[in-house]
């Protein structure tokens, strides 16, 4: 449930506004609707990776991975075809982790400063 | 417990989110970069062409864009301003971060994007008065209504451009570096021809000849440093006449030498080059003309060139273009072709300025004290800090520094103290030379364009469907004494001053030589009989003797034959030196491997294809001998400028018994023999050392390694080796990341064929197939047809993609 209410809010506004969305979204839904620190990480993590990932692949599909194999490059990675691979988890970890984080902040702070 | 959690997780998610939105050193903001939906993956585009119509501000009426197989537009108008704006519209479509980068690096505002770092970089480009030239070009547009609306309507469709992107589209350099493109001005077309001034009439010798000079006298000088050259072949034919009679610079009594400065300096580099030559009908397989050109310069990732068809009322050109200059720099239309090379006059001098005191706002002139005025330079560095760098302005131009920056090489070769006299702060409207030449129809209209062109100064060859051909050294020359500016100068003596320039039709010209072609490979303009001085330091001769000699023999000749030419590796410096240097090692004891390049050199045929072994010793071997004759300037605390190759040359032929040749370092008198060998036995080590056993290692291609770099040398984002032939003393100029930037072929008749390719591709978006799709032919020698379009009703299989631009 959480997963699917972060998925799809992100996926929805960073439409219109820059990446960092992600925090405060998986922040509120973590604060109103996980149930462990576990559950609030997990969600957002999968979540967030997962749209950014099936995202980012779609783009670099249609482009036959030219610009993220070379971007490996820049990220010290060999000149080889496969480097968008790599990419494509580089950034489904980085969103990831991301959101994640936000998300156990979301769950402890509403343990911390609410009273059930 | 709880609240200790909740807050550290807190803490931890805002320094988390803060980090990745923020560019940490080298690094991209990594959130920002790789978010899918803003970041660098919006620019891993469709590899399609569009096919769309667009409804815009600003155009008069519409215009239909076709593109091409490899993204080249061609535009059709109904009017001039319509055609200038869909110019500057798709260049900023295809090339928008190259066009902001060029013009910060070019005004000194690199510190805004990058930081600190460029810093110096940023106040050399200021000091040495590149936006003050780029103003004065602003102004004297003022007098020519027509060119000014020309590079207005071009500045407002960059803009219109622009203004149609949200931040998703921008490109990738703009995401890495995490900053925005900013409004185009006239002012950054005007950097940009700077730019091109900088690069090919920007570079001086002074410094190190003062240096040599003062060690060596003015004998020793006047015997290494001629003012014309041991081999000679001159662009204008030997014994074409003058038809004119010379004005002559006022008498004087001798120039101002200084010598003894303690200058660091650098040296000029050779490569910054290029080819050119028509072929008139009466060689040609058509009767009609042919004409060839090949620039050559740094190469870089976006492409230095842009292709374009201009089509619109009185106008059909194509060609290629520079980003961020409206109109096509070399190219055809339906009655003529053109092609520039680089002139190696001297338009850039040192004048020694004595303050009257620490103020500087006084400086002695013989006619009495002269004030400055001041020009306050405000760079803004990225991360908050702002700084301004003032700039003292003579009468000869800006004092560039009064003291030396530390550990900046590109200014090394600044004397401190000095005010810099250079063309290109001078007001100038070289655009309009285009903007003619686009629309010329015959010798005439060529003659008229070339009087509006400054710098840097440039041998436009040409040719017309009328079966003229012609070549022009052309520009402003300052009218000089013979060897005026060879030397730093007396900033106080007027006759030290530049008196004027040159006439312009009295730039070297010929039209139809008995020869039947015209050519030009950036040696002297002219024999000794011209009546003017332009300089004393050419490129050598070598290109240009293989062109005429090919050229000389070419009946019949068709664009494949020309096409050839241009790829031709042939060496006649190898063939000039060469059998002098083997026979010179026949004397002394050779180890195996020493044996097989020995035999490998004496079967060699002075072409460096890419596969030659012979070519990697050769070209290593004479470097190193040349470094050994001339150790006598080698001084780390005053560096002297080295006597040319060509002088060079002419002393291993002629002079057996010089003292140069000694090695004064050693006890004992080296000959001219032993340097030969013992510069062979150096060149034999260094390849085995770099490259393993004497083998296919060693072949030519792997020893040069030609690649392309990105503009911004961003890692990936260049192209990998390329295996290919060239040298700088062949045709084909092509050394390590510098070379023919642009091979176009045109037969002219009476549908005019053209053939052209340079290194990169017409997008500058490294995630397009479009970005580098024409390197593999451009490696190869190959030329793709031009296409070149009538109407844009024409159907051509080749028309890939359209986009019409409406009115809003």
């Amino acid at each position: 449930m959480l997963f699917l209410l972060i998925a799809f809010s992100c996926l929805l506004f960073q439409f219109f506004l820059p990446w960092w969305i992600i925090g405060p979204l998986a922040f509120g839904f973590s604060f109103w609707k996980a149930y462990s620190g576990r559950n609030a990480f997990q969600s957002a993590f999968y979540a967030v990776a997962l749209l950014w990932a099936v995202i980012a692949l779609i783009h670099t599909l249609e482009n036959e991975n030219i610009l993220a194999n070379r971007v490996g490059q820049l990220f010290m990675l060999p000149a080889w075809n496969f480097n968008w691979v790599i990419m494509l988890m580089v950034t489904a970890l980085i969103g990831g982790l991301a959101a994640g984080v936000a998300a156990l902040a979301g769950y402890y702070c509403r343990l911390a400063f609410t009273k059930r | 417990m709880k609240t200790f959690k909740a807050v550290f997780l807190l803490a931890i998610t805002i320094i988390t989110f803060v980090a990745l939105d923020k560019k940490l050193g080298m690094m991209p903001p990594l959130g920002k970069f790789l978010n899918p939906f803003k970041g660098f993956w919006q620019k891993a585009e469709l590899q399609q062409l569009p096919d769309k119509n667009f409804e815009i501000e600003g155009l008069i009426s519409e215009v239909e864009i076709l593109f091409d197989d490899h993204a080249i537009p061609h535009i059709f108008a109904e009017n001039d301003h319509d055609l200038y704006f869909a110019q500057g519209y798709v260049t900023a479509m295809h090339r928008l971060w190259q066009l902001d980068f060029q013009t910060r690096f070019a005004a000194g505002r690199l510190s805004e994007v990058v930081g600190e770092k460029a810093l110096e970089l940023d106040r050399y480009q200021r000091r040495l008065g590149m936006t003050y030239g780029a103003e004065n070009m602003v102004k004297e547009l003022e007098k020519h209504p027509k060119i000014k609306a020309m590079t207005e309507a071009y500045a407002d469709g960059i803009n219109a451009y622009i203004s149609s992107l949200s931040a998703e589209d921008y490109p990738v350099e703009f995401k890495l570096l995490d900053y925005k493109p900013e409004k185009w001005t006239v002012l950054n077309t005007g950097l940009l021809l700077k730019l091109m001034s900088a690069t090919l009439a920007g570079g001086s010798d002074e410094f190190y000849m003062s240096n040599a000079l003062g060690k060596f006298g003015p004998e020793v000088m006047n015997d290494l440093f001629p003012n014309y050259p041991f081999r000679e072949e001159p662009i204008i034919p030997k014994g074409t006449p003058w038809k004119f009679k010379p004005i002559e610079p006022e008498a004087s009594t001798g120039t101002s030498f200084i010598g003894h400065t303690d200058i660091k300096t650098r040296e000029k580099r050779e490569g910054i080059g290029s080819n050119n030559w028509a072929v008139s009908g009466s060689r040609t397989a058509s009767g009609f003309p042919l004409l060839a050109n090949d620039p050559h310069l740094d190469l870089t990732l976006p492409a230095i060139w842009y292709q374009i068809q201009l089509v619109g009322p009185g106008i059909n050109v194509n060609g290629v273009s520079i980003p961020g200059a409206p109109g096509v720099i070399i190219g055809f239309n339906q009655q003529v072709a053109w092609g520039v090379t680089n002139v190696g006059s001297d338009v850039l001098d040192w004048y020694e300025i004595k303050f009257k005191n620490n103020r500087k706002e006084e400086y002695f002139h013989e006619e009495g004290w002269r004030k400055t005025s001041k020009r306050i330079e405000t760079i803004k560095v990225r991360g908050g800090k702002t700084l301004s760098d003032t700039v003292y302005y003579t009468h000869h131009g800006p004092v560039v520094y009064t003291q030396k920056p530390k550990n900046f090489g590109k200014a090394s070769n600044i004397p401190a103290g000095y005010a810099l006299r250079w063309i290109a702060h001078d007001p100038s409207v070289d655009v309009a030379t285009f903007y003619y030449l686009n629309r010329a129809k015959n010798y005439n209209d060529y003659r008229k364009a070339l009087t509006f062109y400054t710098a840097p100064a440039q041998n436009f060859a040409f040719a017309s469907v009328e079966n003229d051909i012609a070549i022009t050294a052309n520009g402003y020359f300052p009218l000089k004494r013979s060897g005026h500016g060879k030397f730093l100068l007396n900033g106080s003596e007027k006759q030290a001053e530049w008196q004027g320039r040159i006439p312009v039709e009295h730039n070297p010209t010929v039209l139809n030589p008995p020869r039947g072609f015209v050519s030009s490979a950036n040696q002297p303009s002219t024999d000794r009989s011209y009546p003017y001085y332009l300089n004393w330091d050419f490129a050598g001769y070598e290109r240009a003797n293989r062109i005429n000699t090919r050229l000389t023999a070419m009946q019949n000749a068709t664009a494949d034959s020309l096409r050839k030419l241009q790829t031709d590796n042939f060496s006649v410096l190898a063939q000039n030196v060469l059998p002098l240097m083997t026979q010179a090692l026949k004397s002394d004891h050779l180890n195996a491997t020493e044996q097989e390049a020995f035999n490998l050199l004496s079967k060699w045929n002075y072409t460096y294809d890419a596969q030659s072994i012979a070519a990697s010793i050769f070209e290593i071997w004479h470097k190193d001998l040349h470094k050994k004759i001339w150790d006598e300037f080698h001084d780390p605390e005053k560096p002297m400028r080295t006597p040319s190759r060509d002088r060079t040359v002419q002393l291993l032929l002629k002079e057996p018994q010089s003292r140069w040749f000694d090695v004064v370092a050693t006890p004992v008198k080296e000959s001219r023999e032993q340097l030969i060998q013992a510069s062979f036995k150096f060149a034999i080590d260094s390849l085995s050392r770099k490259f393993g056993l004497l083998g296919k290692k060693w072949q030519w291609g792997f020893v040069k390694n030609t690649h392309i770099p990105h503009l911004a040398k961003i890692p990936g984002f260049g192209s990998g080796l390329l295996f290919t032939g060239g040298s700088k003393t062949s045709v084909n100029a092509l050394a390590e990341s510098n070379g023919p930037s642009w091979r176009m072929v045109v037969d002219l008749g009476r549908t005019p064929k053209a053939y052209g390719i340079f290194p990169g591709g017409q997008s500058g978006n490294p995630g397009s197939v479009f970005y580098d799709d024409m390197i593999s032919s451009w490696t190869e020698g190959q030329l793709d047809e031009l296409l070149f379009l009538r109407s844009k009703e024409e159907k051509n299989p080749r028309i890939k993609g359209r986009l019409t631009l409406s009115k809003k």
